[in-house]
């Protein structure tokens, strides 16, 4: 039987040891990562998505235990995986690019040998094959000149550039899953866009199949096929990209959509009131009810499920129960939603 | 880089020239004449100083000493130490005693501060971090000249193993043995030093995005610590490091009194103290040519080390 998804993460608990007690970062988290497919999950900062990501990718902090939960790829629970099994995943299978550019190279190695070590420690090819392969992967991430860029220094390539690099090593090691951690926040707009381009094309033309995360749903609409909606560690919406934005059913992810800007909007934003709780005692019941303008008495006393809407849109709010009572999403977000719509009609035609 | 190391040449250049000026000035501008003594009728002194130019404007007596310093490497003659020998003479003798010494302990105190420090990062908050701690606290409160006479009294004196003082007369091998104890406690504070910073360099690279992004390369955790990381702790280690020659020359004047090394250090003291104007500022420029040519070492190795520095790019 075929597997249909490369990587599935299931019921997934990460905690951190801190000072004043257990930080219950990650609590109940389920993925399934379908082959050459995108899949983005969207929260705000602190909601547990970097956690989620490095969990699966063994680098989680030295304090941090995972309580419970499974990590399934190529047959193997990662959860369990040693630090050997690891190795050869780690790069060789799973790829990940990460959010700083301008800290995630090493600024006193030539840019040429940080990718090249990938081909001399990894598959211990000699140095002029490395070169060879890694001038081939900086041309195909765009960088020009890639002859004299090779023996240059981080410091004197640009924020944009560094993330270009940062991609050619993670494709290095030729990849199935490459997990994106809000690669483009530390880069300017214009920039964001070329590498979001990049990586999509990455994406085709090796059938990669990606994970992104980010806390800009403008960059979710252009990459995913699906969307995982986190808050306060825990998955409270997925969906199809359209199911997200056209139809959304939780209050966070409405939220989410009210305070994201649009061209023809002349309302002030909305901002999400309050914080997100405090992770050492996350509160009982629905943890979005505490800044939630529709909650209601239930959310304040047990956590609801997740209910399904359609075969792949699921949302965890107690105002998808058959009994709750009639709840529309805010009048600003039917606007914003309708303006999508005809948009998208728009560039469909 | 040729650019960059010119530049420092010629900073040091000048930092050397301002300290060859405020040596002479301060010594100079002593209280006293190196020919204070009762015992000498005033047409003796008056004649001795004619010699020496003390007569003279300070100025003066300024420019025959550039002239004599520049033109024919000359560094006055000593007038109370060992009196009628060249100044430059004397420390010729003395110095490859200290520097022995010196350069010995660092030796020493390097690989050993290194391992020490790696050992701490590595096994951060576990038995080995908390031992080397209570080393490097230990190292950096004793000062070296208790160390000093501690290892006198106990290994030399009790145990016997080394000689008390430095045996001049037995032949080479004899003189080198002799300086091994002075050798062991000067190096006791540059070794807990070393460890302390290697120590707090090293967590932080390894703790840094770079180190993160090696291993989702692929690299194992050695390989990234070992490729990623030594030379990124190094380079703030250079700028503790080096300097710390200056600094160990400097404690050990004590330790040479302590062992009886006939080394710089008593120079330094017994001219100072008699008035001895040649010998003096002599001795003071070895130390301060030794303190510029540290800085300069230091700006070349990190100009070697960092490309940002060598290329002249911006902070990150």
């Amino acid at each position: 039987m075929q597997e249909p998804y490369v990587l599935q993460v299931k019921d997934l608990h990460v905690s951190f040891k801190g000072q004043s007690g257990m930080v219950r970062a990650v609590r109940g988290v389920d993925i399934n990562l379908p082959k050459g497919k995108t899949i983005a999950i969207v929260g705000e900062s602190g909601s547990g998505k970097s956690v989620t990501v490095k969990a699966i990718m063994g680098i989680l902090a030295r304090n941090a235990v995972i309580d419970q939960g499974e990590i399934w790829y190529e047959g193997k629970d990662l959860v369990k995986a040693t630090e050997e099994d690891f190795y050869q995943i780690r790069g060789k299978k799973i790829g990940l690019i990460f959010q700083d550019p301008l800290s995630s190279l090493n600024p006193l190695m030539k840019i040429g040998k940080q990718i090249s070590e990938v081909f001399t420690v990894n598959y211990s090819m000699s140095k002029e094959e490395a070169k060879e392969k890694s001038l081939e992967l900086m041309r195909a991430v765009g960088i020009p000149k890639a002859e004299e860029r090779y023996n240059q220094y981080p410091f004197q390539f640009s924020g944009g550039m560094r993330q270009r690099i940062v991609i050619a090593i993670a494709l290095a090691n030729n990849p199935d899953i490459l997990i994106c951690d809000e690669p483009t926040t530390a880069l300017d707009v214009t920039v964001q866009a070329k590498i979001l381009d990049l990586i999509k094309q990455i994406k085709e033309e090796r059938g990669i199949s990606v994970i992104f995360i980010t806390h800009d749903l403008g960059v979710v609409a252009n990459m995913a096929d699906e969307v995982y909606v986190m808050y306060a560690g825990k998955v409270v919406e997925r969906g199809t990209c359209e199911e997200i934005f056209l139809d959304p059913r939780h209050p966070y992810t409405w939220a989410l959509l009210s305070s994201m800007p649009d061209l023809e909007s002349k309302d002030r934003l909305l901002s999400i009131p309050g914080t997100p709780p405090n992770m050492v005692s996350p509160p009982k019941g629905d943890a979005f009810a505490a800044r939630n303008r529709y909650a209601m008495q239930i959310d304040l006393e047990e956590e609801p499920p997740m209910f399904q809407v359609s075969d792949t849109h699921y949302a965890a709010t107690w105002l998808l129960h058959p009994k709750a009572p009639a709840c529309e999403m805010p009048k600003f977000l039917q606007d914003k939603i309708r303006r999508m719509r005809e948009e998208a009609q728009r560039y469909a035609r | 880089m040729k650019k960059y190391m010119i530049g420092r040449v010629i900073a040091a250049c000048v930092a050397l020239f301002l300290i060859l000026t405020i040596a002479f000035m301060v010594v100079r501008l002593m209280p006293g004449s190196v020919y204070d003594d009762p015992n000498l009728a005033p047409e003796v002194v008056a004649m001795l100083e004619q010699q020496a130019h003390l007569d003279e404007p300070l100025l003066v007596q300024y420019a025959y000493f550039l002239k004599g310093v520049i033109f024919e490497n000359d560094w006055g003659v000593s007038a109370k130490v060992e009196p009628g020998v060249p100044a430059f003479d004397i420390l010729k003798r003395q110095i490859p005693y200290s520097l022995t010494i010196n350069v010995g302990s660092l030796a020493l105190a390097l690989p050993i501060g290194i391992v020490a420090g790696t050992v701490a990062a590595l096994h951060k908050n576990k038995a080995g971090d908390h031992v080397v701690s209570i080393l490097v606290v230990l190292g950096i409160s004793i000062p070296s000249f208790v160390f000093a006479s501690c290892l006198q009294y106990f290994i030399a004196y009790k145990m016997g193993w080394f000689p008390i003082i430095f045996e001049p007369s037995k032949g080479t091998g004899m003189q080198i043995y002799s300086l091994m104890l002075p050798t062991i406690a000067l190096s006791l504070s540059p070794i807990a030093t070393i460890a302390r910073y290697l120590r707090g360099e090293l967590i932080e690279v390894l703790g840094s995005e770079f180190m993160v992004l090696a291993r989702t390369k692929g690299l194992t955790q050695r390989q990234a610590t070992i490729r990623h990381s030594f030379r990124n702790a190094s380079l703030p280690l250079v700028n503790i490091v080096i300097p710390m020659f200056a600094h160990v020359l400097a404690g050990s004047m004590v330790i040479e009194r302590i062992f009886s090394i006939p080394g710089v250090g008593g120079t330094l003291i017994s001219s100072i103290n008699t008035n001895d104007y040649s010998l003096a500022v002599a001795t003071l420029i070895f130390y301060a040519l030794i303190s510029v040519l540290t800085s300069f070492v230091i700006d070349i190795v990190l100009g070697l080390i960092d490309p940002r520095v060598r290329l002249g790019g911006s902070s990150k």
